[in-house]
């Protein structure tokens, strides 16, 4: 089959590779309709995350149809039309059974390679560098799917192929984001980042009752996208974010803030200069200009929700949160217990995840989809491939 | 002991525990089924079964040497297994794997210990240099596999299919 396989430091290309094939006895092979590319995936590209290896197919948000199922597969079958969250979880160890998707305990092939790292393994996801379990991803014609009765879920009447795509990851992760939040009536939630995750966390937001969602970004078409949706649209390139949240909010500040930025933020001014260089001379991965406006804005006693991927970033302002007695929560998403209802609002028209893709190529042009979603080209927000 | 001495008695003692969602009686009639000990182990060494209690163990080394050694099962109470190397082993080793409650509802906690004597003593070769893995993952990569067999049936892999090209180095 034809895949999108990393090379190297900014080297993709196309290549021939074997067909992916069942291994056990749960998975299911997925012929791919639609896949995404994904911000996180630009710290695979830019060579931030290491354990990344020469022939690694790249992707983890994709939807398909079901082709070939293993012996033990019993709730979807062939023919199926499906999406699946970018984390693979067994559904029965104790953190599935927590609703801790991300966490779980028994689905990473290597887990000697993370354990070092974070103390403990995550679950393995898709193409995310051998740390995180070496998966094949899904930007090729066909995807292997392990534990497919947990991890595929059948696409409703109603729900086009675009919109099912980012069910895998941008809508539940954004989605969990939201839910992190404990949104109560009146509440104020700001995000930070209006890619696809930033925008599903914003929508998500409102779907679970916040009075009003700032939406925090730097170019025109972007927060244009978030102001089409109900936020209220902030250019930090403009204003000081911390003053305008604080004159938005009657001097309260956001009750919630979301930082769907992650290590990768762009920022102004002299912390942005001494995080950039410190990443350009690998002291860190991480820049935090995004995470740093969130827990200085963020009101007393608030909430912050950290979706952005990060590495090890030292440095990070504690006594902000300590003194402000600010709640911290964080994960990888936990699609598997969002989907189902993310599919149900979609139906419903609540959430349009479909309104994401701006950009389609074939998978044979995916490597000129990176390149426009890198440098966000056209207003590039999120490159669709169609194998 | 010296500095180096004390490492590579370090080195040669491995531990690792998890936790099982599963009774102590289940787990241990697993880890005894004739096929569990090949699978778990798969990362370090070939183990065939030779009948209920022997079992024969082929183990690389990192420039294509081989350790062979065979271990007994010994007769141990009802919360631990107990095994050790026969005589003529090329790497002499032992171990335990004691089964405990875990608290609330979290089944069964397994402590494994492999302690590996090295020909030469507390001062001869480290074993992570003699094998081509560590110690410690060669026991806690054992217990991961382990535990995703307990729980799923199955045991996670991209072998032979992982996504990297045959021969791919980290980067």
């Amino acid at each position: 089959m034809r895949a999108l396989c990393w090379n190297g430091v900014n080297d993709l290309r196309v290549e021939t590779v074997a067909d992916p094939e069942i291994l056990n006895p749960k998975d299911v092979i997925l012929k791919v309709r639609f896949t995404t590319t994904c911000g996180s995936d630009l710290h695979l590209i830019d060579g931030l995350i290491p354990t990344m290896r020469e022939g690694d197919v790249l992707g983890h948000e994709f939807m398909g149809e079901i082709v070939d199922v293993g012996r033990e597969v019993t709730k979807v079958k062939k023919g199926d039309r499906v999406v699946v969250p970018s984390f693979i979880a067994c559904g029965q160890c104790w953190y599935c059974q927590h609703d801790l998707y991300s966490l779980c305990d028994t689905s990473h092939p290597k887990p000697e390679l993370q354990e070092p790292i974070l103390g403990y393994p995550t679950a393995g996801i898709y193409a995310y560098s051998h740390a995180f379990g070496g998966y094949a991803g899904s930007h090729a014609e066909y995807v292997r799917v392990p534990f497919a009765d947990t991890d595929c879920f059948l696409v409703p009447d109603g729900v086009d192929d675009e919109a099912a795509l980012f069910i895998s990851d941008a809508a539940p992760t954004g989605f969990m984001g939201a839910d992190f939040c404990n949104i109560q009536p009146g509440d104020v939630i700001a995000v930070w980042g209006c890619g696809g995750v930033g925008l599903m966390a914003q929508q998500g937001a409102m779907i679970l009752g916040a009075e009003r969602v700032i939406a925090i970004d730097q170019y025109p078409e972007r927060l244009a996208k978030a102001e089409s949706f109900g936020a209220i649209p902030l250019d930090f390139t403009k204003l000081d974010v911390v003053d305008a949240l604080k004159e938005m909010t009657g001097g309260r500040g956001p009750d919630a803030c979301i930082d769907a930025v992650g290590m990768e933020a762009a920022g102004t001014g002299v912390q942005h200069a001494y995080d950039r260089v410190k990443q350009a001379l690998y002291m860190e991965t991480d820049r935090g200009t995004a995470l740093r406006e969130a827990m200085l804005a963020v009101r007393k006693g608030g909430t912050l929700s950290i979706l952005g991927v990060y590495g090890l970033m030292d440095k990070v302002p504690l006594g902000l949160l300590m003194n402000k007695g600010v709640t911290v929560r964080t994960a990888q998403q936990h699609g598997q217990r969002y989907v189902p209802r993310l599919l149900e609002h979609t139906q419903r028209g609540e959430l349009t995840p479909a309104a994401l893709a701006t950009h389609r190529f074939s998978l044979e042009e995916s490597p000129k989809g990176y390149h426009m979603f890198k440098h966000k080209e056209d207003g590039c927000l999120r490159a669709v491939f169609a194998p | 002991m010296n500095a180096v001495a004390e490492e590579t008695k370090l080195d040669a003692d491995a531990r690792a525990a998890v936790t099982i969602g599963r009774s102590a009686d289940e787990l241990r009639a697993l880890w005894l089924r004739s096929d569990t000990q090949s699978r778990i182990w798969s990362h370090f060494a070939d183990v065939t079964p030779l009948d209920d209690r022997v079992a024969e163990w082929v183990a690389q080394g990192p420039a294509g040497g081989e350790y062979r050694w065979r271990t007994e099962l010994a007769n141990s109470g009802p919360n631990e297994l107990r095994w050790s190397s026969l005589d003529g082993a090329d790497v002499a080793n032992a171990g335990t794997l004691v089964f405990r409650p875990a608290p609330g509802d979290r089944g069964t906690e397994l402590h494994l210990d492999v302690r590996f004597d090295p020909p030469g003593g507390a001062i001869g070769q480290a074993v992570s240099k003699m094998f081509h893995i560590v110690p410690k993952e060669i026991v806690g990569k054992a217990l991961y596999k382990f535990r995703a067999l307990a729980i799923t049936g199955e045991i996670p892999t991209t072998d032979p299919q992982p996504a990297a090209r045959n021969g791919g180095t980290d980067r």
